[in-house]
Parts: C-alpha cells; sequence; structure tokens
C-alpha cells in the first residue's frame, strides 16, 4: 500500500522535518504514527497526499508514485484516499447529510449513487438519525463522525488521521478509535498520528516512532512508548 | 462538465453574489460607469468619423481674388478655373454678395457689423464644384497658382480638423478607459477575493476530498463574470436610451448633423460593451484566484 523510499523533506527556512524515511505499510495495516512534537509526524503523514512534496526519495501509494505526480493529478490521488484532521474540518452551514455528500458532489458523483453511500457511511458512523441536523448542534465525537464518515464516503483504499481524538474526551476518543477499527476490518489501510498513549496501549497496532525526521522505532502490537 | 454541475457552480456563484451584496452592488456599480465611458466615447468616435466622412464627399473650393483686380481680370481667372480637368461648376461672388451671405449668417448679431462702418473687408470670390473628392486636393493647389488668386481654401481642411479632433478624443478616451477598466478590474477581484476569503475553509476541504482545480475555479468564475455582465447590461440600456433620446432632439433642431442611425449601430456597441465587461469580470476573477487562492 505505501512503500517510502529514502524520503527526505527539508522546509525552505532549513528545517530537516524528515531524513531518509524508509518504511512499508502493507494492505490492510493498522498504524499508530508516534512521536514528540515537532519530530516530523505531520509531515510524514502530509507527504502522503501531498500537502507536502518530499525533497528527495520515492514514495508509492497504492502503486502511484506520490513525490512525481503532476499538481493537475493531484485531486485523483485524494479520491482514493480518506482524511480525517483533529479539528473535523466541516462546513458549518451544511448539514451533516450535505457535509458527507459534499465529498461526493465535488467529483461529480452521480446522484442516486451519493444518496447510497452518504446513508450507508452515516449508518456506520451510527448518525442516520442526525442527517438533517447542522454540525453546530452536535458534540465533539459525534462531529468527528461525521468527518470520518466524509472521509470513507469514496470508499477510500488508505485513511489518514491526523489527531483524529486529540479534542475529544477518553470516553468519545474510545468511541471514535472503535469505528476506525471497524473501517480497518473492512480492509481499508489507516494511519493514524496520535498523541494518545492510552489508546496506543491498548489497541495493541502497529506503531512507527519518529524522532528529529527519523524513524527510531518500528512495533508490531507496539505501545506508545513515551511519557506525557 | 454534467449539467448537474453547471447547475451547482451557478447556484454557489449566486449565493456568494448574495452574501456579498454591497461589494457587489458596487462592483456592478464600477463596471457600469466605466462601460459608460467607454461606450460614450467610442459613440463621439464613430460619429466624428461619421461626419468626417459625410463632408468629405461634399466638399467644394473657396478661391479668394486679389483686392486690386479689375472686372477682366477676374473673367480671365474664372476662365482659367473653368478649363481644369474634373471642374464641373464655377460660381462667381463679388465682396458684395460675400458681405450679405456674411449678415445673412450673423442673423440677429449683425450689430457687429456697424463697427466697419462702410468699408467691406471681404474678398470676392469664386465657388468652384468638381466631379470626384479625391480631385479637390490637386484643383485647388492648380487654382493657388493662377495670377491674381489671393488663396484656396476647401472643406478638405474642416475634415482634416474634424479628423484631428477625432484622433484626440480617441486618445484622451483611451486612457480614460485603460484606467477605468483597471479599476473595475481592482474592484472585481477584490469582491471575489472577499469571497474567496469567506470560503477558504470550504475550498480547503474541497481540494482535500479531491476536487479538481477546475471544479473550485468556475463558482468564482462565475461569480466574476455575471458581476461584469450585469455592470455591461446597465451601461448598455442606459446608453442606448441616452442616444435614442440624442437623436431625436438632434432631428428637431439640428437636422442637418449626420448622425450615425440607432440601429444596428447600438446593437454593435452593446454587445462590445457586454463582451468587455464580461471579460473583464472573468478576468479579475482570475486574478484573485491566482493570488489568493492558488488554485
Amino acid at each position: 500500500m505505501i512503500h517510502m523510499t529514502n524520503v527526505s523533506k527539508v522546509y525552505s527556512n532549513g528545517s530537516a522535518a524528515l531524513a531518509d524515511v524508509t518504511v512499508t505499510i502493507e494492505k490492510g495495516d493498522f498504524v499508530f504514527v508516534v512521536g514528540p512534537s515537532g519530530a516530523g509526524k505531520s509531515t510524514f503523514i502530509k507527504v502522503l497526499f501531498r500537502e507536502e512534496q518530499p525533497t528527495n526519495g520515492q514514495i508509492l501509494v497504492n502503486g502511484r508514485n506520490v513525490a512525481e505526480i503532476k499538481p493537475a493529478d493531484v485531486p485523483y490521488l485524494r479520491r482514493s484516499l480518506g482524511i480525517v484532521f483533529q479539528d473535523f474540518r466541516l462546513l458549518p452551514n451544511k448539514t451533516v447529510y450535505d457535509n458527507v455528500a459534499f465529498a461526493m458532489e465535488v467529483i461529480e458523483a452521480p446522484r442516486r449513487e451519493i444518496l447510497k453511500r452518504v446513508n450507508h457511511v452515516l449508518d456506520l458512523v451510527g448518525l442516520r438519525d442526525k442527517a438533517r441536523t447542522l454540525p453546530t448542534q452536535l458534540s465533539g465525537g459525534e462531529q468527528q463522525r461525521v468527518a470520518i464518515a466524509r472521509a470513507i464516503v469514496n470508499n477510500p483504499v488508505l485513511v489518514i488521521a491526523d489527531e483524529p481524538t486529540g479534542n475529544l474526551d477518553p470516553d468519545t476518543s474510545w468511541e471514535i478509535m472503535q469505528i476506525f477499527n471497524r473501517i480497518n476490518k473492512s480492509g481499508t489501510t489507516i494511519v493514524m498520528v496520535t498523541h494518545d498513549k492510552q489508546m496506543v496501549d491498548a489497541m495493541k497496532k502497529r506503531v512507527i516512532a519518529i524522532e528529529k525526521g527519523r524513524i527510531v522505532r518500528d512495533q508490531v502490537k507496539g505501545v506508545y512508548g513515551y511519557e506525557d | 462538465m454534467k449539467i448537474r454541475t453547471l447547475e451547482y457552480f451557478i447556484r454557489e456563484a449566486l449565493a456568494s453574489l448574495r452574501n456579498n451584496g454591497l461589494m457587489s452592488i458596487a462592483s456592478v456599480t464600477t463596471v457600469s460607469l466605466s462601460l459608460l465611458i467607454l461606450g460614450m466615447f467610442l459613440i463621439l468616435v464613430l460619429n466624428l468619423n461619421n461626419m468626417a466622412s459625410a463632408l468629405e464627399s461634399q466638399v467644394q473650393i473657396t478661391v479668394y481674388l486679389q483686392d486690386n483686380l479689375n472686372e477682366r481680370q477676374m473673367r480671365e481667372v474664372g476662365t482659367q478655373i473653368t478649363k481644369l480637368p474634373g471642374v464641373t461648376q464655377v460660381n462667381f461672388l463679388t465682396k458684395e454678395d460675400a458681405m450679405s451671405r456674411f449678415k445673412e449668417r450673423l442673423g440677429e448679431q449683425q450689430g457687429l457689423l456697424t463697427a466697419l462702418g462702410d468699408t467691406n473687408p471681404l474678398p470676392s470670390s469664386f465657388e468652384v464644384k468638381v466631379d470626384r473628392p479625391e480631385r479637390v486636393k490637386p484643383v485647388a493647389q492648380a487654382i493657388g497658382q493662377f495670377k491674381g488668386v489671393e488663396n484656396t481654401r476647401f472643406g478638405q481642411e474642416v475634415v482634416e480638423h474634424l479628423f484631428n479632433l477625432t484622433k484626440m478624443v480617441r486618445i484622451a478616451g483611451l486612457i480614460l478607459i485603460v484606467f477605468l477598466a483597471f479599476a473595475a478590474l481592482f474592484i472585481i477581484s477584490n469582491t471575489i477575493r472577499i469571497t474567496v476569503f469567506a470560503r477558504r475553509k470550504e475550498i480547503g476541504i474541497m481540494k482535500y476530498v479531491g476536487a479538481t482545480d477546475w471544479f473550485i475555479r468556475w463558482p468564482f468564475l462565475i461569480e466574476g463574470m455575471i458581476l461584469g455582465f450585469s455592470g455591461a447590461l446597465i451601461a448598455v440600456l442606459l446608453l442606448s436610451k441616452s442616444y435614442s433620446l440624442l437623436i431625436e432632439q438632434v432631428h428637431q433642431s439640428l437636422a442637418f448633423l449626420p448622425l450615425i442611425p440607432k440601429y444596428p449601430f447600438l446593437d454593435n456597441i452593446s454587445i462590445v460593451l457586454l463582451v468587455v465587461g464580461t471579460t473583464i469580470g472573468a478576468l479579475g476573477s482570475t486574478i484573485s484566484l491566482k493570488r489568493f487562492m492558488k488554485v
């Protein structure tokens, strides 16, 4: 699914966020990316969906060399990915249904398809009954579930999540994590940056630790390994 | 592009126009003002050109004679003129004829002439007509060489004055128009920038879920084009109405003034203005999108 080979990223201010990173993530993997602040975790996932372009190296995502694709092809790369952020990034003036449908509308999916898929993913995250609600009327956990529904509505092969539980309390975080688990069980690869020690330790998934732009640890059924 | 997508673009553009109410009105006003002035200059320049060519086709040469000629010498000049190729008609005008014509032209202001007393400063002259407009200049030059001829004047000079005037109006108009076009461009791009800014979050999400740049751009382009087109439409309506009124007035009081008839003249001007307005709108949007959205 993901093959990074000798990937480096040096920002224009000279700071090196990634240094010679080589890693493989298989289809169906569930991977936590951990490490101290500023270690390069965010850059690690940003190069996957071409928010950042690496300075050196090759990144294959689902057979496509993300480091080299033309800017005009970036949208088509992203259609095969789902991205979830810490701050949800929902549109406040659109209903839950429209927020999710939005991801299909912008890629010009047929209306009937949209109706079917949106209802399906809203079932999956348990929010079908709140389809007509505005995000502002939802709790944080519910908003994140909407964002997850939006991320998976186009059937991505890979879901990338940047601290999806960073703004949520432990119980809610656990619910969110169970949703990710379900998505993963259906075969979707998940790469998640997190600072949630308890969660990582409890889930017993693969853990990649990054420090100063390098992978310092890569454990199957790993643990968080830092004291917050 | 699917019909449904086009609907989506137009819906988004209209919603954004509504949300930006005041800025939208300011943009439309600026565009219509700029295009109104552009249209006025177009109409002015084209009419001046039209007048110049109308005059050109009906010119005659006036030959002023020296004051000290006797009757025989004058007749001699007349005979010489008649013999020139292309001359179709020669009229003799005595000093007295010239004075009475002059008085006629002064109309109610004839009193001015009492200052002259009994003296008549006007020369005797010939009015010469030729068969083709392009003969005017060579014939006038030939007559100018004749003995006893003070000088010659022909409508060509008026025509040249008119053409010069047209040129000046055109240059002044061009400068003004370029300036106003930039003002219109600036305000439209500002309006779109505000829209882009208000919707930057939405644009960001669109990019994350895989919308193409063109999908993101279209609603803003359409918004700009609607602004430009609406401004142009207002300008076109105002211009058409005023030109029609002008023609009516001129026909009543200055019937000899050769104004260009309304149709198809106004239609052509309208098309030009609408195209220019819409283009300015699209261009203004593009500038903002390039600078503020990087799409």
